[in-house]
């Protein structure tokens, strides 16, 4: 009895006690993830998530993309009306800051051996461009305490703008093809050089944005970008850009297509291309995909639902299959737009140089971009008095032709819309801001819940969260 | 760490020494007893009545008839304890002789026996805390599929947020949520065993699978208790915080003979709470509608709203006329015709037989439901098995297995299903022409094809099936030591895996390629515990029943995730059939603790009581430094009749009780050590990348303190009875993922502060205002009242709100100096007076600081029950009320935007109200009934004006069409919070009971019919359009409605023989 008694009890016992050598720490080891990062992971998710990010649906073609007029919507039209709210532009800083800003921090911040001084001056510069696209769009951001401190203080565009151009020089330095190599690097596949031209050309066209305001540091700052012997972006093949491959990792814009119709190539930027005959139209756009209609319509921007939807979707154009494909590049910064900044430093006097000369290169070079190459097309359509550069007016000259180069990067399109005030873009008859366009992101509203104190001080010093509060750099 | 495995290692020891000595006491005679236990009024015997003989561990059960019967090894005379649940505990002295024993009737309480935590039987008056009881037949008569659902309104102070649709998940929350962030439902532990009720993957799944207790068939249930909060849980330690559910399923004790019980039901069920319609106006806009291909071809019908034309029989082609112009008129039930009267066929069998060594019961059920969304049909067999046998005079061992298998080919979609299954998203967006039949003759053709697919297509093509195979069981084993000594041992387990499958049909509207995903979760729950109880009589006046323990919990759930996101052909739903890497995701989650506790009572004369228990738990989910921590408690009670020897006619019984006492909540695994996480790798390069949550190495668990005061008393020889109790809870240490703004770095960080205090009261009363041999009407209320307040967030006071969830705009924050669930959004913004501002266009502004809006917790809940027994037959019926509290509804956010609802009919026309304008330009002007419009100008009768003042204080005077006018407030939250008060009919019932002759007659021990509508219809609510009562998920972000599936009301009917 005694022996069944035990035989029982220590069959009980062992049911319970399976994995008793397992001490309670070892248990409580997560296997679901990693708590050290290996740097070329984090470099490959940089670049894809800052892809995604520039040209997904949120900040892009569903915003910023609609604003400047590139896009309009034919249903859900309410973005396009600017009927938004302070839960529409959360991702632009959930992810700007969150995955893009603290991955790079980690990068940044890891021991020499586990990243060598490239990897550092990369995801600096990659951290640059991210504060300046979140500074572009909502004003105050935090900058110097982002990512120490629960709840950040906001800083003022001109302590952003400035402290970012000191990144960038710092993020030149750390870049020398002798310092080591660098994988994982999917938009320049490791080429330091191409990287130095990058950094430069966002120090000018930091310069240039800082330029109605602190004309002075802007001088200094264009002479600083285009006098380092890094060098520019040069040529179309130093272009920063992101390409994508096939599904599930395919352009964002291209997964929306696949399931949705929402977007058309909007009527202020066909009638554009019209006006100046200009060759991109058919990249830009597709026929309607009904064949009786045989030519390029865009859809008006700003409609009611209703309205919107009568244009047809079966009569007006969607934009380009250039832009739409699963493999279609997200560029980020390119050689034309840099040789436009060029030109507009050489004609407020930053720099030496023929500002027309480097605003008919810009132009090329945007046609280049989009497989345009004939001579002869080209030189036409400089020639067109419509197109010529005009020095009583380089503003006008460089902002249209900016707008059209910029065509897809809504962010940046929006940005220099904002600054240059060409061309002239009119509110659509069912918009909500009183014929007003927006001039800025609004802050998501989780600041005002979650960094409450510093979001009121910066409000307070920006002006209301609104979409028409103009922003320090936006300075007419 | 080493500390530990010492401290289970002594454990293990000291349980086989245990086991050793327990087999040293040998038989010495053999004695024989017969009886029969009655009701001492009506004389009826009571059935399952427990029979022990005192300082012994012999107990038997009583039979069908009442009887009982001893052969042991006790020498005559010895004393029988008898007690039953809901009667007196009475004491008998007994020699050979059959005995007959009269037990009295006692409902609520007095010298009632309640089972407390442990599962240890006790008498209630000597307890410092409430728990209340439910008998498995309140359970089993409603009917209901998810067995939580039959709960509301029958427990005080326990609230219960029904299922949305017919077969969803139920949300159990006692004494208000004490839990900021974590899990705030109690545990559940089936005879012993804590078993699991997950509802896995509740935030982003489409379907609102049912939380994972809804498992068992309450057929099985014997008695469904309530430990309602820390003071009565405690001896839970860290799983105690938020009370425990505590369930005994039936057993074959007292089951002389063979037993078999045939139990059949059938329930209908109808759509009760769909939203009310208009029937005037059709699809399309600006009063422009024309089908051609339902995707903009035609005139507006792209457009899922109805602002179209009116629904006069005017010739218009429609969806299924191939461009003929057919009459447009409306269908008012084509939503209601979409859905179909569900059935439920529940049949259940058991056998059951006892004798002198051992017991058994097996019992089978199987549920068959098929819902009113279309195609959906959930399956569940549960078998059960309950066998004890008495291996020596002093030992017993016993197993318990529940084997469950839900088979759930299609559930119906709920508001996350989006366009490829939500079911009321598509019927908030329909046209109200939209001719039902048409859409079911074929299932190719939808009204529109912009956003949708036919909703048929959609509730047979686009389906989610689950399939959960469950086992949950323990074996056991009771030993006598010595007299008045005893050991208890269990191991026990829940396990269950659950498979979900998704599939999406090519050429689904939004998913042109179609997909599959599979989602398999695997849960296990092990638990051994060992307790020794000591109980003695020190001398005349005291008396001491004493415990010591350990339980060793293992708990580990996995998941796995493939999804094949575009399938390459139609029709074929394997994961290989893709046109693009699957996209997949796995995790493993574990987690073990270490408890040994004890706790003891000492009663002085039998009126007063001092209870104290302790439990110290050691959680692999802490730091090392953190691990071990020490749960408190203390409680007392004083029968002020009994101990100041109060004799009166009115007042019979009265009791004070109060107690003190501290338990935990520990953390989720691995929230220690902040991670990155993989993400899909790029063209052969690997992804990494924050997990955007910071975690805290320093964790300890929550505390919560509670105190808890109460007074029982009993008048007019039991006619009346009355139970009062306060409670202040007070928890502290909150394991919080606080969102951060992501410019900190996080989007969340995980933080240990915050403390929310709960208090309130509750009330139980029951009596039998007339009561005569024949009839007796009985009236049984139940009021609970609680109050939460977010005391702190983060000790730096950093940080205001906690957001819980969010759905439309709107945020459930718990936020300091706030009840717990506070409805946070955009608000109208208004002038100096409350008068909205309106923009020069007439359209309401947004005021851009978000507001407070509501609270979810209701103020408080009620519950009457009125039972009527005349002989054999009793009826009854349940009204319970949930007072106060907000919620914010999409569907009439929706309903408004998209015109469909009746409340958007008023100004739509000059027959409704609607002012005559012109338009000119884009200004509208009034025009005068009657009068024309300058040039010709068509003249429009659906003016209407926002009541609201410019911003200089002048009235609106600004026109809006009534498209226009109803959609300006979509993006305002305010104006679609509604206050969640209802006063339901929740249940009526008619039983009939067979005479146990009649029945015999008939060839069976017993017979009852039974009728039971459920849900029958509100008697009061505020919102309108909507069931104020429904929850998609059973997590803490309630008060969120959002297209939810209609609430239904059922009819069953149910036959009850025994053999």
């Amino acid at each position: 009895m005694l022996k069944k008694l035990s035989y029982i009890t220590l069959f009980a016992l062992s049911l319970a006690a399976v994995s008793c050598s397992d001490t309670l720490d070892d248990i409580n080891k997560n296997p679901n993830a990693t708590e050290t990062p290996l740097v070329p992971y984090l470099l490959t998710g940089s670049l894809k998530q800052g892809a995604d990010l520039y040209w997904g649906a949120d900040n892009n073609f569903n915003s910023s993309l609609l604003f400047v007029q590139h896009w309009a919507k034919i249903q859900y039209t309410e973005p396009d009306r600017y009927d938004v709210s302070n839960t529409s532009f959360t991702t632009l800083w959930n992810t700007g800051y969150a995955t893009l800003i603290t991955d790079l921090n980690t990068i940044i911040n890891f021991p020499a051996d586990q990243a060598n001084s490239n990897y550092k001056g990369i995801a600096l510069t990659l951290r640059s461009w991210t504060f300046l696209l979140l500074t572009d769009a909502y004003g105050s951001i935090p900058y110097k305490e982002a990512g120490l401190k629960v709840t950040p203080a906001y800083n003022t565009q001109k302590e952003v703008y400035t402290g970012l151009l000191e990144d960038l020089k710092q993020a030149q330095s750390l870049l020398n093809a002798t310092n080591g190599s660098v994988t994982g690097d999917l938009a320049y596949k490791g080429d330091i050089s191409k990287w130095k031209k990058l950094v430069n050309s966002l120090r000018l066209r930091i310069a240039l944005r800082i330029s109605d305001r602190e004309p002075a540091l802007a001088k200094q700052a264009a002479i600083d970008a285009t006098s380092d012997a890094g060098g520019l972006i040069s040529s179309n093949n130093d272009t920063f850009k992101f390409t994508y491959i096939t599904s599930p990792q395919q352009n964002p814009a291209s997964a929306w297509f696949e399931t949705r119709d929402d977007f058309r190539i909007s009527k202020t930027m066909v009638d554009k291309l019209n006006e100046l005959v200009d060759p991109r139209l058919p990249v830009y756009a597709q026929l309607p995909s009904d064949a009786s209609v045989g030519k390029y319509v865009g859809g008006a921007n700003g409609l009611s639902n209703s309205d919107a939807n009568s244009q047809g979707f079966a009569k007006t154009s969607k934009p380009g299959t250039y832009f739409l494909t699963s493999s279609s590049p997200a560029v980020i910064a390119s050689y034309s737009e840099t040789l436009f900044n060029l030109s507009e430093a050489v004609a407020r006097g930053y720099i030496p140089g023929d500002a027309e000369q480097l605003y008919k290169s810009a132009i090329t070079a945007s046609f280049n971009q989009f497989g345009i190459t004939d001579a002869t097309v080209i030189t036409t359509y400089l020639n067109q008095a419509t197109v010529k550069y005009d020095a009583t007016n380089y503003a006008k000259s460089i902002g249209t032709q900016k707008w059209i180069a910029f065509y897809g990067q809504g962010l940046d399109a929006f940005t220099e819309w904002r600054r240059l005030d060409y061309p002239v873009l009119k509110a659509g008859p069912a918009t909500v801001l009183d014929g007003q366009l927006p001039s800025r992101f609004f802050y998501p509203g989780t600041e005002q819940s979650l960094n409450g104190v510093s979001y009121q001080a910066a409000v307070a010093t920006q002006g209301k969260d609104l979409l028409t509060t103009k922003l320090w750099f936006d300075a007419k | 760490m080493k500390k530990k495995i010492n401290t289970y290692a002594w454990l293990c020891i000291l349980l086989i020494s245990i086991g050793l000595r327990a087999q040293e006491t040998k038989p010495l005679i053999q004695s024989k007893l017969e009886g029969t236990v009655i009701d001492a009024i009506t004389k009826e015997p009571v059935i399952g009545a427990s029979v022990n003989i005192k300082g012994t561990t012999h107990g038997v059960v009583t039979d069908l008839d009442g009887k009982f019967f001893f052969q042991t090894g006790q020498k005559f005379p010895y004393t029988l304890i008898v007690s039953y649940l809901g009667y007196k505990k009475t004491e008998v002295v007994v020699n050979q002789n059959a005995v007959v024993i009269d037990l009295a009737a006692e409902q609520n309480v007095l010298s009632e026996v309640v089972v407390t935590a442990l599962g240890i039987t006790k008498d209630k008056k000597s307890l410092g805390y409430t728990t209340q009881a439910l008998k498995g037949k309140e359970l089993s008569d409603t009917k209901e599929t998810n067995f939580l659902n039959s709960l509301t309104g029958k427990l005080a102070g326990v609230r219960i947020t029904n299922s949305q649709g017919d077969m969803g998940s139920s949300r159990i929350i006692i004494r208000g949520e004490t839990s900021i962030a974590g899990n705030n439902q109690p545990l559940f532990v089936v005879d012993g065993i804590p078993v699991d009720n997950s509802q896995l993957n509740s935030g982003g799944a489409t379907r609102d699978f049912k939380n994972a207790i809804s498992d068992l068939n309450p057929q099985d249930i014997e008695t469904l208790t309530v430990l309602k909060g820390p003071n009565a849980a405690a001896l839970y330690g860290s799983r105690a915080a938020h009370g425990v559910v505590l369930i005994t399923t039936k057993s074959g004790k007292g089951q002389k003979g063979l037993g078999i019980s045939v139990n059949s039901g059938i329930t209908v069920s109808q759509v009760s709470t769909l939203p009310s319609y208009q029937n005037t106006f059709g699809q399309g806009s600006n009063g422009k509608f024309s089908y051609v291909d339902g995707k903009g071809g035609g005139v507006n019908d792209g457009v899922d709203e109805s602002w179209g034309p009116k629904m006069d029989g005017r010739l218009i082609p429609q969806f299924y006329s191939n461009g003929v112009a057919v009459p447009f008129v409306a269908h008012p039930n084509n939503v209601k015709d979409f859905f179909n009267t569900g059935l439920t066929y529940d049949n259940s069998v058991s056998v059951a037989k006892s004798d002198d060594k051992s017991d058994f019961r097996l019992g089978v059920n199987n549920q068959k439901q098929l819902g009113t969304v279309p195609n959906s049909e959930v399956n569940k067999t549960n078998f059960s098995v309950n066998t004890n046998y008495q291996i020596s005079p002093n030992i017993k061992v016993g197993v318990t297995a529940n084997y469950i298998v839900t088979n759930a080919p299609q559930l119906p979609g709920g508001p996350l299903g989006g366009r490829a299954a939500g079911v009321m998203l598509q019927f908030l967006w329909f046209g109200r022409q939209v001719d039902t039949d048409e859409l079911n003759n074929n299932w190719n053709q939808n009204w529109n094809n912009s956003y949708y697919s036919n909703p048929y297509w959609n509730a047979y093509y686009n389906t989610t099936s689950q399939q959960r195979n469950r086992i949950i069981g323990d074996i056991h084993l009771d030993a006598k030591i010595i007299d008045g000594l005893n050991f208890r041992f269990r191991t026990g387990v829940d396990y269950y895996n659950d498979r979900r499958k998704y599939t999406i049909k090519y050429g689904t509207n939004g998913t042109p390629f179609g997909s599959y995903a599979e989602d398999a979760y695997t849960v296990d729950e092990r638990n051994t515990e060992g307790i020794l109880q000591y109980t003695k009589k020190l001398n005349d006046d005291f008396s001491l029943d004493a415990l010591g323990g350990f339980n060793i919990r293992n708990h580990s759930d996995a998941n796995n995730y493939q999804k094949a996101p575009r399938l390459a052909v139609p029709d074929l739903y394997t994961l290989t059939n893709s046109r693009d890497p699957l996209t997949s995701s796995n995790t493993l989650s574990r987690l073990r603790v270490y408890s040994a506790y004890a706790s003891a009572q000492l009663g002085f004369r039998n009126y007063a009581f001092l209870n104290v228990t302790a439990r110290n738990d050691w959680s692999s989910t802490l730091p090392s430094s953190n691990r071990s921590y020490f749960y408190p408690s203390i409680n007392g009670s004083l029968v002020l009749t009994d101990a100041l020897n109060i004799k009166s006619n009115t007042l019979d019984f009265l009791k004070v009780r109060g107690g003190w006492s501290e338990v935990g909540n520990d953390a989720d695994p691995y929230q220690l050590s902040t991670v990155y996480n993989f993400q899909t790798a790029f063209d052969g390069n690997p992804i990494q990348t924050s997990s955007q949550k910071k975690l805290n190495e320093n964790l300890k668990p929550e505390t919560t303190r509670s105190t808890e005061v109460g007074l029982e008393s009993s008048f007019w020889k039991n006619r009346l009875h009355f139970d009062f109790a306060y409670y202040n809870t007070n928890s502290l240490d909150q394991i919080l993922e606080i969102k951060t703004t992501a410019a900190s770095g996080y989007n969340s960080q995980l933080i240990n502060a915050g403390k929310i205090n709960n208090h309130g009261i509750e009330i139980q009363l029951d009596g039998n205002p007339v009561q005569t041999e024949n009839f007796k009407w009985n009236v049984g209320v139940n009021y609970s009242k609680n109050t939460s307040k977010v005391e702190i967030l983060d000790y730096d006071k950093q940080i205001q709100n906690y957001t819980i969830g969010s759905s439309g705009g709107v945020d459930v924050l718990a936020s300091v100096g706030q009840a717990y669930g506070a409805l946070y959004g955009t608000a109208y913004q208004r002038d100096a007076n409350g008068n909205i501002v309106v923009g020069a266009n007439g359209l309401p502004k947004a005021d851009p600081t978000k507001k407070i809006l509501g609270h979810y917790t209701p103020d408080y809940l009620a519950g009457i029950t009125n039972t009527l027994t005349y002989k054999n037959i009793e009826f009854s019926f349940l009204i319970d009320a949930s007072v106060g509290g907000e919620l914010f509804s999409g569907t009439n956010r929706t309903g408004d935007y998209t015109g469909v609802l009746a409340e958007t009919l008023p100004g739509r026309d000059a027959a409704n109200g609607g002012l005559n304008y012109y338009v000119s330009g884009t200004t509208k002007t009034l025009l005068p009934a009657g009068a024309t419009a300058p040039n010709g100008a068509v003249v429009y009768d659906d003016g209407m004006i926002f009541k609201g003042v410019y911003a200089d204080g002048t009235p609106n005077t600004t026109l809006l069409s009534a498209q226009e006018y109803y959609k300006a407030s979509y993006n305002i939250s305010e104006a679609y919070i509604y206050s969640s008060t209802f006063v339901k009919m929740r249940e009526i019932k008619l039983a009939y009971n067979f005479n146990k002759s009649f029945a015999k007659k008939l060839g069976f021990q017993g017979a009852s019919i039974t009728a039971v509508g459920r849900n029958l219809f509100f008697i009061y609510k505020d919102v309108p359009n909507i069931d104020p009562e429904t929850a998609f998920n059973t997590g803490n972000a309630q008060g969120l409605e959002s297209l939810a599936l209609p609430t239904t009301r059922n009819f069953s009917l149910n036959v009850n023989l025994k053999f």
